[in-house]
């Protein structure tokens, strides 16, 4: 049947990590008090400075770089206005998002005009794991994905130690839950802010440039699709921890591989493209449990000094 | 003290960046006006028009029909004297009516619908600006005096490419050919411009091929390439080894996928070929482009006519992309032969999708 088929699982986890990245993005973001719904923009970002530099250097890794580079300053931006100006985190997010539409739109036109980025950019290579290609169910799920794929798995398990397991992950916790116990204990809380802010953008723009540069090798406008907001919901869904995060991208990863694979057996394909959705509502309305926020979430601090 | 003024400061600045990205949305286009009416005062009938053209939210670099329509509006401006132009891309529906009034507001001549998903933005907007001519690609609006549309019978161009297909795959004509007589199509939405393409490649490729199968499965966006590239994916996974995309910028996506799986794709709308050479084995062509500088011409000469034009292939409207090289003369002569076969009425292409 359906779930028999590996290739469904396959296709899950590939449509799981670009969810993935940018919600633990969002985690570290968040974790440290600082609301961030600019994962969308970011990834925008990350996708068209992916391509872009990936095609001017000939090399995708230096395109990673990139992108990487592109969406921490993006981050910094956002943080500066949210924790040095304590601007509203909302209002400022929304804003990134527009702008980097606007931007990517533009800068493909200009630099590349309207047929596209070129066709022979270079993208991240594909991996098989030597040892798992071996194992008859599990090698297929594994086969030809996406480097980023396995980079980004051990990211967000590095990630899930670093938050929860080491002093530095203590403290960025503490100044997103009561930042002003933390700052009579000397925790510089706006340092440990910026962090968080800059941290989600580079992961926020691996994903991005795992659509462009990852799966594919080439930007088309917000070939996003709405995916940042995805991983805003996945970020709540996991209840602000990245390997929750990580398993609530794989359940919308799976919702639209199953969307994918079952309209090959004559399901209605508009019927299928609401599962993602419905599966956030669902979750979001009691099905998880309560699912509750840094406490200081999205509430400036001003230094006491 | 100093903290307030920062804070208007950063307000001003989101707003700035606000402004800016819609700004960008709304007139990334080539904004140039063209005044080499001088160079041509030889034909003195060309009085000025200016044309504006709306794109879907598939944008200019869809590789598809977006992108054509923006070529033949180029080459008025280039064949034509003193026509003047300017692109506005939709980055969702919501920004169709905005981007068609913005236009009619400037007092343009022609304004452009690209595609069917403007048809209700076109209508709204015509009736409130009935000086100003419209056209809409792909939907056949009727009864408004300054509305023109441009049909095309795109059920051809898809019969013919899946003749091409079901030749292919019948014959194993190329490499990396299976044996499970499968081809795959990628649609974008589930609506007439696209269907109409589906259900023409299978009556082809039937033709051709009776028992063999075609996978349909839309992924109900023109723009999200990675999807397409995902849904492509899965039909190769289920044994089919031509993808046939209709879906805009997803499409690319989606051919990229055919070709990192060495199996071979069929481009849409636009020869597309140069995405990925050695996998394309043909497109099912519609020639917007003709249909945006013939109206252009209209427009400029007084000779608009509203109502629906038909592109189809007797007037070269529709039509497929040269072949791959390689491939033996019979695919050819059985293209040649659907041809005949739809012109003298003896196939009578359906326009509606098998399921």
């Amino acid at each position: 049947m359906v779930f028999s088929n590996p290739e469904i699982w396959a296709l899950t986890l590939s449509m799981a990590i670009p969810l993935a990245l940018p919600a633990v993005g969002g985690t570290f973001s968040e974790r440290t008090g600082v609301v961030n719904i600019a994962m969308e923009g970011i990834m925008l970002i990350g996708a068209f400075f992916g391509v872009a530099f990936s095609y001017w250097t000939g090399n995708a890794w230096v395109g990673l770089l990139a992108a990487i580079v592109c969406g921490a300053l993006t981050a910094l931006a956002l943080a500066w206005g949210a924790i040095h100006v304590s601007a509203d985190q909302t209002v400022l997010g929304m804003g990134i998002n527009i702008f980097a539409a606007g931007l990517t739109t533009f800068l493909l036109n200009t630099l590349f005009g309207y047929s596209g980025t070129p066709v022979n950019t270079p993208k991240l290579p594909t991996l098989s794991i030597p040892g798992l290609d071996h194992i008859p169910y599990i090698g297929i799920v594994f086969q030809n994905q996406s480097v980023l794929v396995y980079i980004g798995i051990v990211l967000i398990f590095l990630s899930h130690w670093f938050l929860f397991s080491t002093r530095l992950g203590l403290r960025m916790r503490s100044v997103g839950e009561n930042p002003l116990a933390a700052d009579t204990l000397g925790i510089p809380v706006w340092r440990l802010r910026y962090l968080g802010v800059v941290l989600s953008g580079i992961f926020s723009a691996i994903g991005g440039a795992y659509l462009s540069i990852g799966i594919l090798n080439g930007f088309t406008s917000n070939m996003t699709s709405g995916r940042g907001y995805i991983a805003l919901a996945a970020m709540i869904f996991g209840k602000w921890t990245p390997l929750g995060s990580f398993g609530a991208a794989l359940i919308f990863g799976f919702s639209t591989a199953l969307g994918i694979v079952l309209q090959g057996h004559g399901v209605s394909s508009n019927l299928l493209q609401m599962i993602p959705y419905a599966l956030t509502i669902l979750a979001l309305t009691g099905l998880i449990g309560r699912s509750t926020p840094p406490a200081a979430d999205g509430i400036p601090y001003e230094p006491r000094r | 003290m100093r903290k307030k003024v920062w804070k208007t400061c950063l307000a001003l600045v989101t707003v700035g960046a606000l402004a800016a990205g819609c700004g960008t949305n709304n007139s990334s286009g080539t904004n140039t006006s063209n005044t080499g009416g001088t160079s041509n005062a030889t034909s003195t009938s060309g009085k000025t028009i200016k044309v504006g053209l709306v794109t879907d939210t598939g944008g200019l670099n869809d590789n598809s029909f977006n992108h054509l329509a923006y070529v033949g509006m180029q080459e008025a401006k280039q064949q034509l004297p003193n026509i003047q132009t300017s692109v506005v891309q939709s980055q969702s529906e919501s920004d169709y009516v905005p981007n068609l009034s913005h236009f009619a507001q400037d007092g343009y001549d022609l304004v452009i619908a690209v595609g069917y998903l403007m048809a209700d933005a076109v209508q709204q907007v015509a009736k409130e600006y009935p000086k100003t001519h419209f056209l809409i690609i792909d939907d056949s609006i009727t009864g408004i005096p300054n509305v023109a549309s441009a049909i095309f019978q795109s059920q051809q161009a898809g019969y013919l490419a899946g003749v091409v297909a079901g030749m292919v795959q019948k014959n194993h004509l190329l490499k990396n050919i299976n044996s499970h007589n499968t081809v795959g199509v990628v649609g974008g939405q589930e609506i007439p411009p696209v269907d109409t393409y589906i259900a023409g490649f299978q009556q082809g490729f039937h033709s051709v091929d009776p028992t063999g199968k075609v996978i349909v499965e839309y992924t109900n966006s023109f723009s999200d390439e990675a999807a397409g590239s995902q849904y492509a994916q899965n039909e190769i996974a289920q044994g089919a080894d031509i993808i046939f995309p209709v879906a805009g910028g997803t499409g690319i996506g989606s051919i990229k996928a055919a070709q990192s799986a060495k199996v071979y794709a069929i481009g849409v709308d636009t020869d597309q070929s140069y995405l990925a050479p050695g996998t394309v084995i043909t497109s099912a062509i519609k020639r917007v482009d003709t249909s945006v500088f013939d109206t252009i011409k209209a427009v400029q000469d007084g000779t608009f006519k509203s109502g629906v034009n038909n592109f189809d292939l007797s007037n070269n409207g529709v039509g497929i992309a040269p072949l791959m090289s390689g491939l033996p003369k019979s695919v050819t002569d059985a293209v040649n032969q659907a041809k005949q076969q739809i012109l003298s009425g003896k196939v009578q292409v359906s326009t509606t999708v098998q399921k």
